[in-house]
């Protein structure tokens, strides 16, 4: 199980999470490519139900990052 | 799942989320979400029910200002209420979605919902109450439900 490389759908805050994913991409920090990062103005935008659609549309893991 | 809070200046931060993240999703294999598309679809109905969203919304004032009684809820409390709450419509949905299966006896929708036998026929008698299934009759000495 561990060479298998997981989809996770992130949710990003704007002004939070969103903003040091990008800070650590401009001072070219590595992190794994297996998010798929959805920016959100703000965590608390975040629904439940956009958790299981992203279950049910395949993903493997939800991180959501204020 | 996994929540952090990251502030926009703390990118090694980031990085440290995202790669514990991903080690821990790894660990735990793939989702199978074909194989738990029932559960999936009982969830979405629950997080998008009304009652449970008013539950949901009303925590913050009735826990830190009161009901429109003036008591004020002990978060505990109101958590472990609003846990069985969510539990029951969760299992009530599982129910209607293996009524909808064709799994219609009570025997059946225990075994394809994985709940014991008292808790279904307990629901099933509730959800009658409340018009959502249906009394079908008896097939081969057995009660079939449907729902509305």
């Amino acid at each position: 199980m561990a060479d298998y490389e997981p989809k996770i759908v992130a949710f990003l805050c704007n002004w939070c999470a969103y903003a040091g994913a990008d800070l650590a991409g401009v001072s070219r920090l590595q992190y794994p490519s297996n998010l798929r990062t959805i920016r959100v103005m703000c965590s608390g935008r975040i629904d439940p139900s956009f958790i299981i659609k992203a279950f049910q549309e395949g993903c493997d893991g939800v991180l959501v990052s204020g | 799942m996994h929540l952090a809070w990251v502030s926009s200046a703390e990118a090694q931060h980031f990085v440290d989320v995202a790669n514990k993240v991903t080690e821990s999703i790894k660990s735990q294999g793939p989702l199978k979400a074909d194989e738990l598309q029932m559960q999936l679809s009982a969830a979405e109905m629950t997080v998008n029910e009304e009652a449970v969203r008013w539950l949901v919304g009303k925590e913050i004032t009735i826990t830190s200002k009161g009901d429109v009684y003036g008591r004020k809820w002990d978060v505990n409390r109101y958590e472990a209420f609003l846990d069985s709450a969510l539990e029951k419509v969760y299992h009530k949905n599982l129910i209607c979605l293996a009524i909808k299966a064709d799994f219609t006896s009570v025997r059946e929708i225990s075994k394809k919902t994985g709940l014991i036998l008292q808790r279904v026929s307990y629901l099933l008698a509730d959800l009658e109450k409340t018009n959502m299934v249906e009394f079908m009759g008896m097939q081969d000495s057995k009660p079939v439900f449907a729902v509305i």
